[in-house]
């Protein structure tokens, strides 16, 4: 849970040939069917990370068909021509194997760590779901109402789950981020055969997916195998529907009011902020770490600390393909009213609009970013996704060793202007969360 | 603070997939989510074959200890310029009784200041070098780039021999534990932990014990200082050093920050084992308004990682509810019939004492289902041999798990700090896989046998009691449920056995008899009212009147702006806000204005078709009452308490969809007096609609008077 937490909010945070960072090595083609391959090599242990990262999200999804993204993902394990229901998994955790996949609003990713020794399995695997997913009426009755409890459970009944629902379809009107990646569960009831396999054809082609392989193996037989179960796979033949939908400024401060089971008040300020690999985005990443990152952060020393005020703040840029949003929220401590919370962050943010930073503060913001991005790569799993997003995203996988001098030519100047340009009341959505009821 | 962090998580939702038994395919209406399968592909069918696996290997750690009785332990790794200090003592856990809590704070306290530092020049330290440092009950972390780790180390041995324990920084942290324990309240899996911990280990026993704020409360300064100045000694500690850093260098390290510590003589404790329930108990947390129950099954179990049946433990657990998706609670659950979105188990060994635990969060009408499926998962555990097919599968998942583990040097540096720790043979985890492998059919069942105990179970449930709680009976062996709150302590609700005489007809008739009586009931043909109450700062009124058999007219008013009106005319509703009406005769809306259109209701529920059915006595803030529940014509429920004494109503409890889902709105009556020879209540406290609770005041009666022409028309 907590590396997730990690892995997400230090996301915007990247990877450079920066002091003494150990480069990573890597090869990437197309094959004719235009499936994007990256391959890395580690042998350091007898395993290899095998995933595919396809380039739909919730976001390609229509607004009367909501979730379908994130069902698919579901889907997919359910079987193909040549593996059955239940079976999948199975030979992953035969060979000794594991797997699992998410879904963002912007792409699903798919992934199976093995011994070594498996690779070809893993290969097949990832193949068969490409090629010819097989689902049957079991199965998606069953993932259905998986899927329905998996809302229940992060969602409906977890304090505060709403958030970033609530925050995102008061933040975007027009945007497909305005709906939840989980969807709408009377999308997915409605939902016939005719769409799923129309989902499947537009966006489960070689040429909207990367096959990102990192671990201990062998270039040339890996690539003898991709031929053989990838090469075959025919190409799209349709467009890939990617929205164009241009989300106008907000114009005005959106206020609201969420009542939630939760005993503490929490205010929650989710600030409209420009697409990820951009250059002002590296800049109000660097901003996120100036209010929230550490104890000695501003946000964190003020108002948890001095002033008493909260039990919790943060500001999360979130990284997405289109302009998205910075969540900044903080939970009251217990008898301070959610106001006074407000007041505060707001005091903090008001201040990074008018004042340059100092030379120190500036240093520490570039040496906590140094390390953040030194510090991934740790794993051959978290390298293939790496690879993966920085094709998908950026069209250049080598930024996993050089986006760390995107965030360090940003200057003092630059925090202060995306402070004053993005962090304003007019670009932002204020929700109140306070407790259904105040009893016992 | 998991569940804060949880939102965050939510951009992705990572998911979880996967089906189930194979002998249950084959469905007639598969279908491909693709048109026919090529025949040309059909060299595909097979799965691909494995190469010659590389052996696995652990790597080399090395281990020495420093004259004041440190235990060092080194591991080298240069896949990333870092290197990171594990400092963790060694005594196992500590009781704190009425302090519950104080350790943790102790331990958070430590970074809070030192002799020389306030607590924001450390954070200050910390942040600028990009590093993390962080102090527990159990120890230190400090990790950072190597260039800057003489600087961590400067700070991380500051910390550890001159925490300055200020009285400021301590009543800080109490707050924040406070604010945390608050908003733990109404996260259902704390609720569950704390539960399951005082039935599991008694509130006595270290694991058991709960923070609350009364335990909070009582403690001081001088009970976190104390615990830092007994146990925080170098002969109490292993510290392990990982990273992009030699042996030789990491032991110069070591001895020039860590040799100047003193060795002292350490408290020793001793804590009796704890041993499952006498037989399988169920214990319900009640949680307003939740959509989902979590359920934990779980014991306390003697098992530790010397055990020699461990191993063919943890591959029994892994079939039950282990493994990815294979585990057969997932498979059952899950794949098979769609209670949950995850549902697994575990077994945890401890040298005071282990527990196993099976759990899922699963939807309100399938929770008692979803016990039974746990329950039959358990027993079949017990009663049946695991097939060669789904040993095999569960021996070669375990193997890759355990090789997919070595990938972090920090895993190393664990086995050899429990080999010495915990004094297991030197080549325990040399031979980890060699024992895995070796494990059999029979050694499951007998591990199955010796640790799997369905009837010795604490069936823990946190959710919507009066959804939930009368289904799970069935489960309990003395056929009596337990309840407790948020913390574990027990609650009360049946308090007295119900006599036959006793019924729901009684009650209602008892109600209407305390209140006055049938005919100075009915004699009342009119009634205004006025209410007075405040709502978020503003004064606000509500003006209501009453007239027999059915009509109704009320206005809310704010000031003098009328904010809602509803008039019932005995057929029609016309209701609505700021002058926006809608005229409607039925849903949801209607039904609870014909409901209020009536005086004294409860003399007529049978007539108006409806259901009352006695469910036991509830304490009601001090007042044992009885439970009604009420179900209107249209199948609407709501739930009345009457005080068992005077008969009167106290209260009265209905669900309703509110603009953010689901809400239960809770109304208290209380201050009766007599107006026209019939007790009416003057206090009206509504919970649950708004934040604050809100308190409306009877400040006008008027009985029998003429009703103003037109105010029941509906035009």
């Amino acid at each position: 849970m907590k590396k997730l937490l990690l892995l997400l909010c230090l996301w915007f945070s990247a990877n450079a040939a920066y002091c003494q960072m150990n480069k990573v090595e890597f090869e990437e083609y197309d094959l004719d069917n235009g499936l994007h391959v990256i391959l890395h090599q580690d042998k350091s242990t007898p395993i290899v990370a095998v995933s595919i990262m396809y380039h739909v999200g919730s976001k390609n999804e229509q607004p009367d068909k909501t979730g379908f993204a994130h069902f698919f993902e579901h889907l997919l394990f359910e079987g193909s021509a040549n593996i059955e229901r239940g079976e999948y998994d199975k030979y992953v955790e035969k060979a000794g194997g594991t797997l699992n996949a998410n879904t963002s609003f912007d792409r699903t990713y798919y992934f199976e760590i093995l011994p070594s020794n498996q690779l070809e399995l893993g290969l097949w695997l990832e193949s068969e779901r490409l090629l010819h997913a097989v689902v049957n009426d079991k199965g998606i009755e069953t993932q259905r109402e998986v899927v329905k409890e998996e809302r229940r459970q992060r969602v409906d009944n977890q304090p505060y789950g709403s958030i970033l629902e609530e925050s995102m379809k008061r933040a975007f009107t027009k945007h497909p981020y305005k709906w939840p990646i989980i969807g709408s569960m009377d999308h997915l009831d409605a939902a016939v055969e005719a769409d799923y396999k129309n989902f499947y054809k537009d966006f489960y082609v070689p040429n909207n997916a990367v096959l990102s392989i990192a671990g201990d193996l062998d270039f040339d037989q890996a690539k003898e195998w991709i031929d053989k179960y990838f090469g075959q796979i025919p190409r799209g033949t349709k467009e890939i529907y990617r929205p164009s939908i241009v989300e106008p400024p907000l114009a005005a401060e959106v206020r609201d009011t969420v009542y939630d089971n939760i005993q503490l008040p929490a205010v929650v300020q989710v600030y409209r902020i420009p697409a990820q690999g951009t250059p002002d985005f590296y800049a109000v990443s660097m901003l996120g770490t100036l209010l929230a990152q550490g104890e000695s952060s501003r946000l964190q020393k003020a108002i948890v600390d001095e002033k008493q005020k909260a039990l919790f703040v943060g500001n999360f840029p979130l990284n997405m393909e289109d302009p998205g949003v910075a969540i900044a929220f903080g939970i009251a401590n217990m008898g301070v009213p959610v106001n006074e919370v407000e007041d505060a962050i707001d005091e903090e943010i008001e201040r990074s609009r008018n004042e340059l930073i100092s030379d120190q503060e500036f240093q520490k913001l570039r040496n906590q970013v140094e390390n953040d991005f030194i510090s991934r790569n740790a794993r051959v799993a978290g390298i293939a996704e790496s690879l993966a997003n920085y094709h998908m995203y950026y069209g250049e996988v080598n930024l996993i060793n050089t986006e760390l001098e995107r965030y360090l030519s940003v200057t003092k100047e630059d925090i202060m202007r995306v402070a004053k340009k993005y962090y304003h009341k007019d670009n932002r959505v204020v929700l109140h969360y306070l407790p259904k009821e105040t009893q016992l | 603070m998991k569940n804060i962090l949880y939102i965050i998580c939510l951009l992705t939702l990572a998911s979880a997939c996967n089906k189930t038994n194979a002998d249950k395919l084959v469905d007639a209406t598969t279908k491909s989510v693709t048109d026919a399968v090529d025949p040309a592909l059909a060299w595909r069918s097979a799965a691909p074959q494995p190469g010659e696996a590389r052996p696995i290997q652990l790597g080399e750690s090395t281990s020495f200890e420093l004259d004041n009785g440190l235990k060092v332990i080194v591991v080298e790794n240069h896949k990333l310029p870092r290197v990171s200090y594990q400092l963790s003592l060694n005594h196992e856990a500590i009781a704190e009784g009425d302090k519950a809590g104080y350790l943790n704070i102790a331990g958070d306290l430590m970074k809070t200041g030192t002799s020389s530092k306030s607590k924001a020049e450390i954070d200050e330290a910390i942040d600028f070098i990009g590093a993390s440092l962080s102090t527990s009950a159990r120890g230190m972390f400090g990790s950072s780039l190597t260039k800057h780790q003489d600087k961590l180390l400067a700070l991380y041995s500051d910390i550890l021999y001159n925490p300055s324990f200020k009285e400021e920084e301590f009543e800080k942290l109490k707050k924040q534990v406070l604010s945390g324990i608050a908003s733990s309240k109404t996260d259902p899996n704390s609720m569950a932990s704390n539960v399951a911990s005082v039935l599991n280990f008694g509130a006595n026993h270290p694991y058991g014990e709960v923070e609350t704020e009364s335990t909070i409360e009582n403690i001081k300064v001088e009970d976190c200082k104390n615990y830092y100045e007994s146990y925080y000694k170098p002969n109490n500690a292993y510290l392990v050093v990982v990273g992009d850093i030699t042996p030789v260098m990491a032991k110069a390290k070591v001895e020039k920050y860590f040799s100047s510590w003193k060795r002292a003589k350490v408290p020793e404790m001793k804590y009796r084992a704890t041993s499952p329930p006498d037989e399988t108990k169920v214990s319900v947390v009640n949680k307003d308004g939740a959509v989902q129950s979590v359920i934990r099954v779980t014991y306390p179990l003697n098992i530790t990682l010397a055990s020699e049946d461990l191993m063919a433990a943890r591959v029994m657990n892994s079939v039950l509810g282990g493994g990815i998706f294979s585990g057969r609670l997932m498979q059952n659950l899950r794949e098979d019939k769609a209670y949950t979105y995850g549902a697994r188990s575990n077994i945890n060994p401890n040298p005071l004492v282990g527990s196993f635990g099976a759990f899922a969060s699963v939807r309100n009408e399938v929770t008692d289902s979803s016990v039974q499926e746990f329950m039959y998962e358990l027993n079949r555990m017990v009663t049946t041999d695991v097939s060669q097919e789904d040993l095999d599968l569960v021996k070669s998942s375990m193997s890759g798990g355990f090789a997919r583990s070595l990938e972090s040097p920090q895993t190393l540096a664990r086995f050899a700090r429990n080999i010495s720790k915990y004094n297991l043979p030197i080549d325990y985890y040399e031979t980890y896989l060699k024992r895995l492998q070796a494990v059999t059919v029979q050694d499951v069942r007998a591990a199955a046998e010796k640790y799997i105990k369905p009837n010795n179970a604490n069936i823990v449930v946190v959710g919507s009691k009066d959804d939930i709680a009368e289904k799970l009976v069935r489960f309990d062996a003395d056929g009596k449920l337990d309840y407790y709150d948020a913390f574990g302590n027990e609650v009360k609700y049946d308090e007295m056995p119900l006599s036959d005489d006793i019924t729901a007809q009684s009650v209602l008739g008892d109600y209407i008899a305390a209140i006055g009586g049938m005919d100075k009931c009915k004699a009342i043909k009119s009634m205004h009212t006025v209410s007075e109450f405040e709502v978020m700062g503003q004064n606000a009124k509500m003006d209501l009147y009453q007239e027999a058999p059915n009509k109704m007219a009320m206005k809310m008013m704010m000031g003098e702006m009328m904010v809602q009106e509803q008039v019932f005319d005995g057929t029609k509703l016309k209701a609505g806000a700021m002058g926006q009406n809608k005229v409607s005769t039925e849903g949801d809306e209607f039904d609870s204005a014909k409901d209020n259109a009536t005086m004294f209701p409860q003399m007529y529920y049978s007539e108006m078709g409806y259901k009352a059915e006695l469910k036991g006595t509830e304490n009601i803030d001090g007042a044992s009452a009885y439970k009604l529940m009420i179900e209107s014509s249209t199948g609407k429920k709501k739930t009345q308490f009457y005080d068992v004494k005077t008969s009167l109503l106290l209260r009265e409890v209905q669900s309703s969809e509110g603009p953010q889902g689901p809400m239960t709105i809770t109304n208290d009556f209380a201050d009766y007096k007599e107006v026209g020879g019939v007790l009416i209540p003057h206090t009206i406290t509504l919970s649950g609609a708004m934040p604050v609770p809100l308190k409306m005041q009877l400040s006008n009666v008027e009985i029998n008077k003429p009703v103003p022409a037109g105010t029941f028309n509906i035009e």
